[in-house]
């Protein structure tokens, strides 16, 4: 997005002069909504970011928090949404490449990386070519690199026909005394590491930072290709410096290039810079403009001690990682370059840092109260028919076909694999007991429909599935991808998807520790894409032996339901896939249940009463019941006279409804009574809603009245072909 | 009706990054001694078998079944479609 006029004028005001051709592409940059949060910084201070465990929060490329003593662990999100829309392969591969970065600027290891993609219908030529591309490009950077792609999200939908959401988080591990804290100082050098810079990727955070162009085939200068090779020399070389203590500081070049680096940290540390430009390794000839924007990929910024840079540029010969020396920091506060001679720029740090904040015009749209009205006489459908459409639903049917690309188990530390748990769960190192779980979340239906309920269901959603493989939640990030902010009926949804986050965390006492925002989510005739708030969390495991997967393991367990259901049914996927409705009221968000709740399925995990943990989500129990049976091969029994349901008038309300706060659980056989006691010490509602069988079916009764039946095998087939089907 | 063999070659445009190619020409080719081979570029080949009427009509059959499948990205890559003998 090119600067305002008015922002032009500011420049000018701060400046004292007309601004030179380069400072004007570093303003562009730097000012673009991308780097500079510009119309989001004042939401996002309403997000709970300090804890106990927070090492480093908000503000660096990734946060930190300690999971266990002296073990820090390392994550963040980030979008590559727009990059995505225009060539998919490079453009989700390289926003791999930037979120690995990011969790190398802190010293740690990269070990895993989850993807929450939001894609078109696959029944539409150009979705579907979008979502190959995407899960090709992260499947062959992850796997080059060396680095398991091991949870994600994913969601089939047609308003990301030709804008798809793709959201990439990383997680490290790095002891806390060699996570890089340093602080940059008058007289450190400023070394850029990694790709010789070259023409692509110009200016690329201007171009996510507007709506896509009609024809993005014509959007050549913002694509960049992706290098795995060179990221593994980084990875390989960072983690070796950071370890001898021979760097003080690490930035990514990511958006806003060699500019946002510099100016960033300049500004957070009060300090200014020289920059020779022409010292810089290229791939072809530049201009000192397009040094200084070019968004070229693999390239990372180094500040280091000046008694200590030949041995650090030791290090980065031995790995054959090209640099340059490009200046040094000092106590100016101002960004002068130079190149060929020639001062070509001469800046305030803080002033380029930070614009002016906006905060934009925010209104909901007219239709949002037609959206939410409570949904009213609905038909009635074949149980067996619905429950089959809602397994085949792409939003809930088995990813294996995304994640069978995937290498998910490169390093030895996975645990529990896709699929299989409802969070990943991975071993600190390889012959550690300890472990952390990660998951990521987002439901664009219900922050479509209302922004606010929907972004605290995604929080608690993900703390829900932390908790299900016996994990204790420590920290999330969070991604809300909204559409122009701009437009004050765009930008309502950002700002009450920010306050549902921030209200939930709060309330569940996990901070939000960083994140990124994505806005411009729209397609070329201005409609924005379903609002979407993903969040990624991290919980911290004792014994990786104690984790549950959510496949049933024996046949004669009981079967409970943590929690009461209520007759939610707006918004849920059964009214969407099988009658059609995208609207209605979200499911209340219930975090003191949350919490109460939580509480008790980890004392079951951790005592060895329950064996299989799942949440109750998206399709409600029969989905949690069906899902269960099909991973563990075992039968279920169930009567939904059992199930503790508040004001439920329908069976559909309590197969489908998907109440927040719920946990079907298998009990082991011999346990019951303890679970049932434990409960009612701790006042919760339990149901003992069936028991697992030999027979292999879903079968579902009402008292002594069978009302749905459906062969395992029917089910499995179902489950498993549905999205290779759509795809293939 | 004539058969005729039509090569589609994909490369990323000129201009753009190629890692692969950069990494062949500095890890093996330059290592090893070739330093008068300047430049590498990789890319894919398909080589398609194609019933036509005439030679022109079977390469824009081609042409049209590689923009209309999206076998490249014009975003990123240029193709060459050609006979070969």
């Amino acid at each position: 997005m090119p600067l305002t006029p008015e922002e032009v004028e500011e420049i000018r005001k701060i400046l004292g002069r007309e601004p030179t051709t380069e400072e004007l592409a570093m303003f562009e940059a730097q000012w673009s909504e991308h780097c500079s949060y510009k119309s989001s910084r004042l939401l996002l201070k309403l997000l709970p970011t300090h804890g106990k465990n927070v090492l480093v929060g908000p503000g660096r490329d990734a946060p930190a928090v300690e999971v266990f003593p002296g073990v820090a662990v390392v994550f963040k999100i980030e979008s590559h949404n727009h990059p995505s829309a225009v060539e998919p392969y490079n453009g989700a591969a390289t926003g791999i490449g930037g979120i690995v970065r990011d969790i190398l600027t802190l010293g740690a290891k990269p070990i895993a990386l989850l993807d929450m993609l939001y894609m078109g219908n696959p029944k539409d030529p150009r979705a579907r070519w979008l979502v190959k591309g995407i899960v090709k490009g992260i499947s062959d950077y992850g796997n080059r690199i060396g680095v398991p792609t091991v949870a994600g999200d994913t969601w089939f939908d047609n308003s990301f026909n030709t804008q798809p959401l793709v959201n990439v988080a990383c997680v490290g591990v790095v002891s806390t005394e060699r996570l890089i804290r340093g602080t940059p100082r008058p007289g450190d050098v400023i070394v850029i590491a990694g790709n010789p810079t070259g023409r692509d990727g110009l200016l690329g955070s201007s171009f996510a930072s507007k709506p896509l162009g009609e024809d993005p085939s014509q959007e050549i200068g913002a694509v960049q290709v992706a290098d795995p090779l060179m990221e593994k020399l980084l990875i390989d070389s960072i983690q070796e410096l950071a370890s001898l203590g021979l760097v003080e500081y690490v930035k990514d070049l990511g958006g806003g290039g060699l500019t946002t680096a510099v100016v960033e940290t300049a500004a957070d540390f009060g300090l200014g810079a020289e920059l020779f430009l022409d010292r810089l390794h290229l791939r072809t000839e530049l201009t000192p403009l397009e040094i200084l924007v070019s968004e070229s990929q693999e390239r990372m910024m180094l500040v280091i001690q000046k008694d200590k840079l030949e041995r650090a540029l030791e290090i980065l010969r031995k790995y054959d990682v090209p640099y340059s020396i490009l200046g040094v920091f000092d106590g100016s506060g101002l960004i002068k370059a130079y190149h060929s001679g020639r001062k070509v720029a001469e800046v305030p740090a803080r002033e380029l840092a930070r614009p002016r904040t906006i905060l934009r015009a925010s209104k909901p749209p007219a239709d949002r109260t037609v959206l939410t009205a409570p949904i009213r006489d609905l038909p009635l459908p074949p149980l067996h028919e619905a429950l089959k459409t809602l397994i085949s639903s792409p939003n809930i049917a088995c990813k294996r076909w995304i994640y069978e690309q995937y290498d998910h188990e490169v390093g030895a530390r996975t645990v529990v694999k896709p699929g299989y748990g409802d969070a990943a769960v991975l071993r600190i190192s390889p012959e550690d007991v300890r472990g952390i779980a990660v998951k990521g979340d987002a439901n664009p239906r219900y922050t479509s429909i209302d922004p606010f309920r929907g972004a605290a269901n995604s929080v608690a959603e993900c703390y829900r599935n932390l908790v299900a493989v016996g994990s204790t939640p420590i920290a999330f990030v969070d991604e809300p991808n909204a559409g122009n902010p701009e437009k004050p009926e765009h930008f309502w949804y950002f700002e009450m998807m920010v306050k549902g986050i921030g209200w939930m965390a709060e309330e569940l006492g996990v901070p939000v520790v960083g994140g990124k925002v994505s806005f411009y989510n729209e397609d070329h005739a201005g409609r924005q894409v379903k609002p979407t708030a993903t969040i990624v969390g991290v919980g911290a495991l004792e014994d990786v032996g104690r984790t549950t997967t959510m496949g049933l393991k024996y046949v004669g367990s009981p079967l409970i339901l943590v929690g009461t259901t209520f007759p939610e049914l707006g918004a849920s996927e059964y009214l969407a896939v099988v009658h059609g409705i995208e609207a209605g009221e979200v499911p209340t968000p219930r975090p003191s249940l949350e919490l109460r709740h939580a509480e008790y399925v980890l004392e079951l995990v951790k005592e060895g009463i329950a064996v299989s943990v799942h949440d109750v989500s998206l399709g409600g129990l029969a989905i949690a019941l069906a899902e269960m049976s099909i991973l563990g091969d075992v039968g279920v029994d169930v009567d939904i006279e059992a199930v503790a349901c508040r004001g439920c008038l329908r069976v559909d309300e309590v197969l489908f409804s998907e109440t927040q706060a719920r946990y079907l659980l298998e009990i082991s056989p011999d346990k019951l009574e303890d679970a049932l006691k434990i409960a009612s010490s701790k006042n919760i509602a339990v149901s003992v809603i069936g028991v697992t069988t030999s027979r292999k079916a879903l079968r579902v009764r009402s008292g002594g009245n069978p009302i749905l039946e459906v062969p395992l095998d029917t089910l499995k087939s179902l489950y498993e072909g549905s999205l290779e089907e759509l795809l293939r | 009706m004539g058969v005729y063999r039509v090569v589609v070659t994909i490369s990323y445009k000129r201009g753009l990054k190629d890692p692969e190619a950069e990494t062949i020409h500095r890890d093996l080719i330059l290592r090893y001694g070739y330093s008068s081979i300047k430049e590498v570029r990789v890319g894919k080949q398909l080589t398609l078998l194609v019933e036509a009427p005439n030679p022109e009509e079977a390469v824009r059959l081609v042409r049209e079944m590689c923009d209309r499948l999206m076998i490249y990205n014009p975003v990123i890559h240029e193709i060459q479609v050609g006979l070969s003998a």
